[in-house]
């Protein structure tokens, strides 16, 4: 009879004994699989929230700003540098962007603020400003009027927790107030009426400014009040101007929305003494895939001679890279230990199996069998085990990953504080079936044939004698 | 033997104490000089010099005593009506386009005036050379065919001043401000000062042109001129006021 056949067969002669060793196999890789893939998927939605809401994946700069973001570092919006970028094939289009530091005021108090002059149409490519308006606010009166009303205890809890957070969206605010599905319909209305507040957007050529949540709150000023930027100005000019609060804008990363005011692109050049100049341009890509973005810094790099520079995000998100990169490492240490557990865990199963057959490896060594088929028997036995467990593994984690990638964790209410101060959307995702699936996969099966070397050897040392009286 | 101990100590002290005197005299003197006793108005015109671009601003300026002063910018277009006060350690700026009073914090007080290399304090002299340092002769040297003493200028300790000493060379005749050297804390340069074009005005003869030079940045320069000045004239108190610094012209 053939190896393989007398493999399968021995494998079904003892069920019990082929699923508990399956099984060791099963929960390793379905572990390994749903770890890497909450950390990946975590690491990446930082990256998108960084990315999609500030930096974009790629921005042509003046060779200078980067370095050294003064306002004298910028440079001439020409069709032919727009045309240059675009051509390149994956460019769908380009995002004019004007940054600059001034000073807030709002009278009594002043802060130093990061203006950023915005094309109000544009930006919504990348990161939707309108979208993120304010549309409910957890003032203290508005939690007092809510509490007034009849809701679940819960929901009382949860608005003191949050009390002074704006949200941009029903579903945020849900989640956050852990508002369950059933209550929702009764709910919303309520927090409607009370805590809903009115916000506008602006279009180029309106002397009207976006203001950050917390930013707002800190200098005391409300949608139709007059927020006032001083600051210097192209060539040391001086940058002063006033500007009607149009609307307030929350942003999930905390150190932006602190100190961000967002400006018709126009109205910022004017602000600082630069009509048609910016401080850079956002390339807005077709395809945002690692190799693709690759590709295009290259084209762009190549097509754009200075005073120009082309920036990737990794560059413009060093320290975020370097964070995430830490944490990865550690992250892969938690994963060698997971290792380690499943290894040893994986082997024991098999030490017991090989003591536990000693005696049937005598009884057919006995009878004539050769030990190199034994042997091979073994690591067909072993490599069938392995497979299933892989694969049902694979097969269960499926499912978990593809729920968690629809629906990400959020946070319960109390840690999300904690995390949102650390500057991340307190929120744990899940990746996408990606590479990962195989690696970690491989490494599994690299444990189990690193386990069948013990029965192997075991055979090839095995005296029939002696085994025969176990 | 004890008494005439005494009595060299005393006299090696006294002349100590004279020749700290001295260079004080010498910078209060040179000081004046340009400053005026009293009071002083002028009109200047700076130019701030950068290796790409350069700039000039014109410029009003009205001083009384140490505790007052007041800066009005009179060109270009875009940075007219932009007035600044200085009532004892206060400071305020007015700016017509936003129409606002802004109190600048002491914190501003090293940064460009105007995008120059002259700081605010430069142009508000919120700190005083004769009050807030210890000078010392510690040499001479001749600048531009003029003998000058050199005058180290060490910070008082208690003085809200930006630089940890100076060296000034002040031209002996006519105790005419001719070369700075200003440093920090730590003892590196900074900027160096330059006193040029000496010419008689309002009845003095003072430098009339002044050029700024820091010291780590490549092609940087400010050149302040002073197109008119006059000393000692009349002016109240009240004209030193956040109203008029709404209204002077």
């Amino acid at each position: 009879m053939k190896n393989y056949k007398m493999a399968w067969r021995n494998l079904w002669r003892n069920k019990r004994r082929t699923i508990i060793t399956a099984s060791s196999v099963f929960f390793a890789v379905f572990f390994a699989l749903v770890m890497r893939s909450l950390q990946l998927g975590t690491y990446d939605s930082m990256y998108k929230n960084v990315i999609e809401s500030y930096s974009g994946y790629i921005q042509v700069q003046d060779e200078e700003f980067w370095e050294n973001k003064i306002v004298d570092n910028i440079f001439k919006n020409t069709e032919e540098l727009q045309g240059k970028i675009t051509e390149v094939s994956n460019v769908e289009d380009v995002i004019p962007r004007f940054e600059s530091f001034a000073l807030a005021s709002s009278g009594p108090c002043s802060k130093g603020v990061l203006v950023m002059g915005i094309d109000p149409q544009k930006e919504k490519l990348l990161s939707d400003v309108e979208d993120r308006l304010v549309k409910y606010r957890l003032t203290d009166e508005a939690i007092r009027a809510i509490k007034s009303e009849d809701i679940p205890d819960y929901l009382a809890r949860n608005m003191d927790l949050f009390e002074g957070n704006s949200y941009s969206s029903d579903g945020r605010l849900q989640i956050e107030l852990g508002i369950k599905e059933r209550d929702a319909e009764t709910l919303m209305p309520l927090i409607e009426k009370y805590a809903s507040i009115e916000n506008g957007y602006f279009s180029m050529g309106d002397n009207a400014a976006l203001v950050g949540d917390r930013l707002s709150r800190f200098l005391g000023l409300e949608r139709g009040d007059t927020i006032i930027l001083v600051g210097q100005a192209y060539h040391g000019y001086t940058a002063a101007g006033k500007y009607v609060i149009e609307g307030i804008v929350t942003i999930p990363n905390p150190d932006i929305d602190n100190k961000i005011v967002y400006l018709p692109v126009d109205v910022c050049q004017n602000l600082y003494y630069a009509d048609g100049m910016l401080t850079s341009m956002v390339v807005h890509l077709r395809d945002n895939s690692d190799d693709a973005i690759d590709n295009t810094l290259e084209h762009l790099d190549s097509n754009l001679e200075s005073p120009y520079r082309v920036l990737g995000w990794k560059e413009m998100n060093k320290t975020l890279v370097q964070q995430l990169d830490a944490d990865n490492k550690s992250g892969i240490i938690m994963i060698g230990i997971l290792y380690l557990v499943i290894a040893f865990g994986v082997f024991g199963t098999v030490l017991m199996m090989t003591a536990e057959r000693r005696r049937e490896f005598g009884v057919l060594i006995a009878i004539g069998m050769q030990k190199t088929k034994m042997a091979g028997v073994m690591v067909y036995e072993m490599f069938y085990i392995g497979l299933l467990g892989i694969l049902a593994g694979a097969v269960v984690a499926l499912p978990s990953i593809i729920y968690g990638y629809h629906h990400p964790i959020h946070f319960p209410s109390k840690f999300a504080k904690i995390w949102e101060e650390y500057g991340f959307e307190p929120v744990m995702a899940f990746q996408w079936i990606d590479k990962y699936f195989l690696s970690q996969s491989l490494v599994v099966a690299i444990i189990v044939l690193v386990a069948v070397i013990y029965p192997v050897v075991k055979i090839r040392k095995l005296r029939e004698v002696n085994a025969l009286k176990a | 033997m004890k008494k005439k101990l005494l009595a060299a100590l005393l006299l090696t002290f006294s002349c100590l104490v004279i020749k700290a005197q001295d260079a004080t005299e010498i910078i209060k003197r040179a000081n004046d000089k340009i400053n005026g006793e009293e009071s002083s108005y002028s009109i200047m015109q700076m130019t701030i010099i950068r290796p790409e671009w350069d700039r000039t601003l014109e410029f009003k300026n009205w001083t009384k005593g140490t505790d007052y002063a007041l800066t009005l910018i009179t060109s270009p277009a875009r940075d007219k009506g932009q007035s600044f006060l200085k009532r004892g350690t206060e400071m305020w700026s007015w700016n017509p386009t936003i129409s606002r009073l802004i109190k600048l914090p002491p914190s501003m007080m090293s940064q460009g005036w105007m995008g120059s290399d002259y700081t605010n304090d430069d142009i508000l002299k919120e700190s005083s050379v004769v009050e807030d340092y210890i000078h010392e002769i510690t040499g001479e040297d001749e600048i531009e065919g003029r003998l000058c003493y050199r005058i180290k200028m060490t910070a008082k300790e208690e003085a809200a001043v930006i630089w940890g000493h100076q060296v000034r060379w002040i031209d002996k005749d006519d105790y005419l401000f001719l070369k700075a050297e200003l440093y920090d804390e730590d003892g590196y340069l900074v900027r160096t000062e330059l006193g040029k074009n000496i010419r008689t005005m309002d009845g003095r003869l003072i430098p009339t042109m002044l050029e700024v030079i820091p010291e780590d940045e490549e092609g940087y320069k400010t050149v302040v001129e002073i197109e008119e000045i006059e000393f000692n004239i009349p002016v109240e108190d009240g004209f030193f006021s956040q109203q008029n610094l709404k209204r002077v012209r």
